[in-house]
């Protein structure tokens, strides 16, 4: 057992669920303000382009972050992954669902030729993506809760479906629907259409205004149900980050509100970051409260050190490799006789 | 019994089988069609080729669907573990997930690749774009690699040491080159380039014995001809090696492979046929000898037999018919591939062109297909082949399952399979219409539009 290696690769399972999280967040919030815009006049369909047109690069890229953690936990941490899923299979059942039907339909909406057609797809990706990160959320809630262990005798659905997963899932809503707003702004912007500027500027502040309101709600419930974690909350290290998203979100929502439109984007990541980022370091050192420590848990230093490596590697070849690609991004096309 | 003391056994063996069967067919064309359309831009830049730029352009794109496809068929997978396996993850994660590990790094640099690919067709000079896009045959072979890992620690677990107290010490290179990787890694890669070129090719078989036969057509169809049938002979050695050393690594699984009830020299080789619960083989056609002849190349070779085993260490009579049988169109239609392969050959090099018999021409259409039933029928030997173990000789599948009620997962069952033809259905609609217009613009002569276009995922044109 090699203490400082498991905080280390605890660290990196943290960080790629917050990766997955801010990432595919936007993601999701792009999908959740689609399904809000309804289809009643001419500006509902051109924000409904601007959606698309913005998620058409993405395409399912964010499972990566996903997949990686899944991995990270289960090499690293098999009994937790075993605990987890032992306890909360049926909300990653949901989630699962929700994410490939939200995949599915955002194609079929390519597709489809009928404007029937094109509304059900519309309905099945705009309810998947507020679906799929509230059930996310609502598992790492359901471990806040101290709920999940193969060994704890309450029924599973209890475990899942506690007040502190739904608090949890209501705050990822809350915050996807958020950072899919500003990203949305910074899309219209670059479209050079100021009326969907302000159609997603105003969103964004509704959907900082929810943020706040949700995240109230979450601490309350939190109160009643693990008074531990919240303390811990305020006394460890996690304090920081409570800071952070603390004063970022409103930072983020006052710039957008005074038209300043620089730094709301790095912002909002940061302080949806510092959220998940939080609550890892409230928990600390328990993976399971109560019940499993990162020690507890890892697996030898040797399969530690692999997945170390392979960490790395992500930030060695991937960084230089997603700068290259904005690069591109924003490139002018080059004339070539394809066209 | 064991039925009744893992309720959801038999649900979660289905809904694993459904899922990987259908991911295994996103994997040739995910592995090995960037290699294809590489060689494709390559010949395109290099002979100023544009016809060849054009083809290579449309696979791209046809790729990078795939990809997403694939990407939402994978990440289904990773939760299956936990879902419908979660004690085995718990108890053997640290060496089962190495493998893994690797395949999550793959899987990102893929994604990212492809994209900058993607983008680069109109933003970067072509030979610079053609060198960003040998990042791809690398990435992919180290996710086939992983995947393989982890697969192959299955059939032959190594690197693990267990402890006193119960806990794993886990020499990562031991558990992550097993035995059985040298021949899986080998003979699944070869079978993954080999069915992406029999597959490529047959669209353009097909588009022969429709009438079209200009330079666009001969192009398409003979580079990823090519590469599979050169391939195809090589794969028939390594397949052979691998069905051999299965005798001294998974005994159990050459038993039920070749239907060998008694444990037994002069075994003979059984083509079809099934065998039933007292060892009686029926139907079939029996070549004496055969068997031991052809895994120790002497007639007078020992084959262990299903009955050598105790019952609850090997696979039950249907596991080993489905095994037998999966073997026996496996290599059915490799060596179909083979002779196809010596026909192409033949006409290439004694008469420098491209052979012109009709007949040639439906048989490579029917290749394509034919390449996936093999690769399916490869998967159904491994697995089936190796029950009734998740991990040989140390788990049982019946030992790794979930708690969770049956109907949870039966419900499970029922949901993937609507996805998964909603899936298929939108992700071929997509394909035809791509092809379709594809079409259209050729026959009009106009190449103005980006082949991308009205592609749900891609480059922001």
């Amino acid at each position: 057992m090699n203490a400082p290696l498991a905080y280390l690769v605890a660290g990196v399972l943290l960080l790629a669920v917050a990766a997955y999280s801010t990432a595919g967040g936007v993601d999701f919030g792009a999908g959740i303000w689609d399904l809000l815009a309804g289809h009643r006049d001419g500006q509902a369909r051109r924000a409904r382009e601007l959606i698309d047109h913005a998620m058409a690069p993405v395409w399912e890229v964010n499972n990566v972050w996903l997949v990686l953690s899944i991995v990270v936990c289960w090499t690293a941490f098999p009994p937790l992954f075993e605990s987890v899923f032992v306890s909360l299979y049926p909300l990653f059942a949901l989630a699962l669902v929700g994410l490939v039907l939200r995949g599915a339909f955002f194609a079929f909406r390519h597709i489809a030729d009928d404007p029937r057609q094109h509304r059900i797809a519309d309905m099945v990706f705009g309810v998947s993506s507020v679906l799929t990160p509230f059930f996310f959320a609502a598992t790492l809630g359901a471990i806040a809760s101290g709920r999940v262990g193969t060994y704890v005798p309450e029924p599973v659905w209890q475990v899942s479906f506690s007040p502190m997963s739904m608090a949890f899932g209501l705050v990822s809503v809350a915050a996807t629907a958020l950072s899919g707003a500003v990203f949305l702004v910074g899309d219209a912007r670059r479209q050079e259409s100021p009326e969907l500027v302000e159609y997603f500027r105003t969103r964004a502040l509704l959907a900082a205004g929810i943020l706040v309101v949700a995240g109230t709600a979450a601490l309350i419930t939190i109160w009643f149900e693990r008074p531990q974690l919240l303390v811990a909350m305020f006394t460890t290290p996690a304090l920081a980050f409570v800071l952070a998203v603390m004063a970022l979100t409103p930072a983020a929502a006052f710039l957008l509100w005074r038209r300043i439109f620089r730094w709301y984007r790095i912002l909002t990541v940061a302080a949806i970051g510092s959220l998940v980022v939080a609550w890892g370091f409230a928990q600390s050192p328990y993976l399971l409260p109560g019940l499993l420590t990162i020690e507890q848990a890892a697996s030898p230093e040797s399969t530690l050190i692999l997945v170390t490596v392979v960490a790395a590697c992500v930030v060695l070849i991937i960084c230089p490799s997603i700068a290259l690609l904005v690069y591109l991004d924003q490139r002018s096309v080059l004339e070539s006789p394809e066209g | 019994m064991l039925l009744q003391a893992e309720p959801a056994l038999l649900p979660s063996r289905i809904v694993m089988a459904f899922t990987l069967a259908a991911h295994i067919l996103l994997v040739p064309l995910g592995v090995a069609l960037p290699t294809l359309t590489l060689i494709m831009e390559a010949i395109g830049i290099f002979r100023k080729d544009a016809t060849a730029l054009k083809i290579a352009r449309r696979w791209s794109v046809v790729m990078a669907v795939q990809f997403a496809v694939g990407a939402v068929t994978g990440t289904i997978l990773s939760f299956e573990f936990g879902i419908l396996w979660p004690r085995m993850m718990g108890r053997f994660g640290a060496a089962f997930g190495l493998g893994f590990s690797i395949e999550g790094l793959a899987f990102f640099m893929e994604a990212v690749f492809i994209s900058i690919y993607l983008y680069g067709w109109k933003r970067l000079p072509p030979r610079l774009h053609l060198l960003t896009g040998l990042t791809l045959p690398p990435a992919g072979l180290l996710g086939a690699f992983g995947v393989l890992a982890a697969n192959s620690w299955m059939n032959t677990p190594g690197g693990v040491t267990i402890e006193p107290g119960g806990a794993l010490d886990v020499n990562v290179w031991s558990a992550l080159f097993t035995k059985a990787l040298t021949y899986e890694f080998w003979h699944f890669t070869i079978a993954i380039y080999m069915t992406a070129g029999f597959m490529v090719a047959s669209i353009y078989a097909v588009a022969w014995l429709r009438g079209r036969r200009d330079h666009y057509q001969r192009l398409a169809f003979a580079i990823p001809f090519s590469v599979g049938a050169a391939l195809s002979p090589l794969e028939f050695l390594v397949g052979d090696l691998a069905a051999r050393a299965l005798t001294s690594d998974q005994p159990t699984k050459f038993a039920a492979m070749e239907i060998t009830w008694r444990t037994q020299a002069y075994n003979p080789e059984v083509i079809g046929g099934l065998i039933d619960q007292s060892g009686n083989v029926r139907f079939g056609i029996s070549v004496p000898w055969l068997d031991s002849l052809l895994a120790g190349f002497s007639p007078t070779t020992v084959i262990r037999g299903l009955s050598s085993f105790a019952a609850d260490t090997r696979p039950n009579t249907v596991e080993s018919n489905l095994t037998h049988l999966a073997f026996d169109v496996m290599i059915g239609l490799g060596s179909a591939a083979v002779l196809l392969t010596v026909w192409y050959f033949v006409v290439l090099i004694r008469r420098r062109r491209l052979p012109e018999s009709v007949w040639f021409y439906r048989l490579a259409a029917l290749a394509g297909v034919g390449a996936y039933i093999s690769v399916e029928s490869g998967w159904v030997t491994t697995e089936v082949g190796r029950q009734p173990w998740i991990v040989y000789g140390a788990m049982r599948v019946s030992d790794a399952v979930t708690t969770a009620p049956a109907a949870f997962v039966w419900t499970m069952l029922v949901v993937l399979v609507v996805i998964y033809a909603l899936i298929a259905f939108f992700f071929l609609t997509l394909l035809l219409r791509l092809a379709a217009r594809w079409k259209r613009e050729d026959l009009a002569g106009t190449t103005a539009e980006s082949p991308e276009r009205g592609v749900p995922y891609g480059p922001r044109q």
